[in-house]
């Protein structure tokens, strides 16, 4: 099951973050983690994110999974800028998300550039048909959501696009 | 040995897999809608995958996105369930050509069984009887009062690619035929996109019997027995049993052995089952063959005791059926199975929305399978059946019991249910005495 150490992480995790609970199955064994429950006389604290803000993602999850350099603040949008600000294109297929053409390639797009409704923006394979994933908006790629390779899901977030 | 099942299906039967995959210790993928993110079946799979909108088009019908999904997760196998893909050759052997293992039989025995008319020829050359009538297709409305002619009225006309009803006319003399035959010719090519018709002698107020069978790839193929699927309503199945009332050891033993020359002579393998008519005077004959696991399966679970799930995930893996050779698998006991659909059970309308509260029964002899949970919402886009009661009892008459506390402790708010319905049938003296045939929802309605 769980090391001591790795439930004290999972612990500090869950009561740091925005999550609820948390129910693990693993090697025979469950787990449930309760952040909301009262757990110990100091209260848990409480993350004071502003529910529209995205999640920013650390950039180098990105720049390890594409290998690409990333400027320190790629992965993230600016503070204070709101949901509404932004266009996300997601995933019309299930498949698999690539960011450029063939492995040796440049990325179709990159964090900072800007795009125009029907530049393509990645590529998602399914059943060995390479799909051409077009923007639908004009505007400013802020973030991108997806490591190269990664498999995705019908409607999940692929870029996020600050619509000029 | 299977490793990683993808499940390409929806609600109960969904999770029934699941179960069956869990206590085998092979690994699961759920795939969902839109609409579904939030349906039991995504809670209990290991892995779980979007892959489309609320319409079944877009989504659980979507070949490309099925198998683009299994080769994200690494499934190695897929389970279609019942619906949706499951009897899609094509599908079959795309899934078969992406090197992924199809849980059920072979796309050639789909398509062979998919075509009525074929099926039925096949059938007969398997010395299983089958109705007189026409072999294979119709050429024209004159070759059809010809063979009518022949066979002598009523007669029934078919869509080859048919099923559900659909392109089904009955005609009681000539003029009929000539008339049905244009308005089964045209509702055939509207609903299935292929116009092809045979027709058959009709048999007035016959009861709906089929065989359940398992066949693995090592070439032994067995009959589980039957099940009584008489009660329905438009071709839709109401409540099934077994065994039959209508059915002795003798008769058993010779539908099944037609049953299984059916399945022979197809080189069918994994689960299937062959639907019979069975007139009042005993005389059976083939309709048509179901090549997929049925909604109605658990009601063979609980006479046999054998797993029908977990047989198709054996078969599938290349492993032999489990029932030991030299057992001879015999009916035990009784078992009921009620379909709960969320619908009006006076106007038999669909009512999708929220369950607000849910208690099941529970106690001896009580089985359900289900994907409901409190505060889960029923969507509108799909099947009205939300959960399947099936008792089990030592003979019928326990079964009945047993099977009306069970709907009456039962608790579904917030939706109207079918239950009404079941308790009704339930004390309908022809259904007590266990004497009815496929005309029993009509004359029932109308009382």
């Amino acid at each position: 099951m769980f090391k001591f150490e790795e439930l004290c992480e999972l612990v500090r995790l869950v009561g740091s973050s925005e999550v609820a609970m948390v129910e693990i199955e693993h090697a025979g064994g469950r787990l449930r983690i309760d952040g909301k429950a009262p757990v110990s006389s100091i209260p848990a604290p409480v993350a004071m994110v502003a529910a529209a803000a995205p999640t920013p993602v650390a950039p180098a999850e990105n720049a390890v999974a594409t290998g690409m350099p990333v400027s320190p603040d790629a992965g993230s949008t600016t503070e204070g800028e709101t949901d509404e600000d932004l266009h996300y294109v997601t995933s019309p297929i299930v498949g698999t998300f690539y960011r450029s053409p063939n492995p040796d390639a440049e990325p179709y797009a990159k964090v900072g550039q800007d795009v125009e409704g029907g530049t393509t923006l990645c590529i998602v394979e399914a059943m060995k048909l390479m799909n051409e994933i077009e923007s639908d908006q004009s505007g400013t790629i802020v973030k991108v959501f997806p490591g190269n390779a990664q498999p995705v899901e019908f409607g999940e977030r692929l870029f996020a696009i600050r619509v000029s | 040995m299977l490793s990683k099942v993808l499940i390409a299906n929806r609600g109960e039967i969904a999770v029934r897999i699941i179960a069956g995959c869990r206590e085998m210790g092979i690994g699961t993928v759920a795939i969902h809608s839109e609409a579904d993110r939030d349906s039991l079946h995504v809670k209990l799979a290991d892995e779980s995958v979007c892959i489309g909108p609320a319409a079944s088009a877009d989504s659980y019908l979507n070949v490309t996105a099925v198998i683009s999904a299994a080769e994200i997760t690494g499934a190695d196998a897929i389970h279609p369930g019942y619906g949706f893909l499951a009897e899609n050759a094509n599908f079959a052997q795309i899934a078969t050509e992406s090197g992924l293992i199809f849980i059920g039989p072979s796309a050639d025995s789909i398509r062979m069984m998919g075509n009525k008319a074929a099926a039925r020829a096949a059938a007969a050359e398997a010395g299983c009887p089958v109705l007189p009538g026409s072999e294979g297709a119709l050429t024209s409305s004159d070759h059809a009062l010809e063979l009518a002619e022949g066979i002598g009225y009523p007669v029934i006309l078919k869509a080859s690619a048919g099923g559900g009803g659909r392109g089904m006319r009955l005609a009681w003399n000539r003029d009929e035929l000539q008339h049905a035959y244009d308005t089964a010719w045209s509702e055939a090519e509207i609903a299935f996109g292929d116009p092809t018709l045979y027709l058959e002698k009709f048999v007035q107020n016959p009861r709906h019997i089929e065989f359940q069978i398992l066949a693995d790839s090592h070439g032994r193929v067995v009959h589980l027995g039957e099940r009584e699927c008489s009660i329905q309503r438009r071709h839709q199945k109401i409540l099934e049993e077994a065994p039959s009332a209508a059915i002795d050891e003798e008769l058993r033993a010779e539908m099944g052995r037609a049953a299984i020359a059916v399945v022979r002579a197809a080189k069918y393998v994994n689960a299937g089952t062959i639907e019979f008519l069975l007139a009042a005077d005993g005389g059976f004959s083939f309709m048509e063959m179901n090549t997929r696991i049925q909604v109605e399966h658990p009601v063979t679970e609980l006479v046999t005791g054998v797993d029908l799930i977990r047989e198709q995930l054996l078969i599938a893996g290349g492993e032999p059926i489990s029932i030991p050779k030299r057992r001879q698998v015999r009916p035990r006991g009784h078992a009921i199975e009620f379909r709960i659909n969320a619908e009006d059970p006076e106007r038999l309308t669909p009512s999708p929305g929220r369950i607000t509260h849910l208690a099941l029964p529970g106690g001896p002899g009580v089985r359900i399978d289900t994907h409901l949970y409190s505060g889960y919402m029923v969507p509108p886009y799909y099947d009205s059946l939300i959960a399947k009661l099936v008792v089990y009892g030592r003979d019928r008459e326990e079964a009945i019991v047993r099977g009306r506390r069970a709907l009456e402790m039962f608790r579904i708010e917030g939706i109207k249910t079918s239950i009404p319905l079941h308790l009704k049938i339930l004390a309908d003296p022809d259904f007590r005495s266990g004497d009815f045939s496929t005309s029993f929802m009509e004359r029932y309605m109308s009382k």
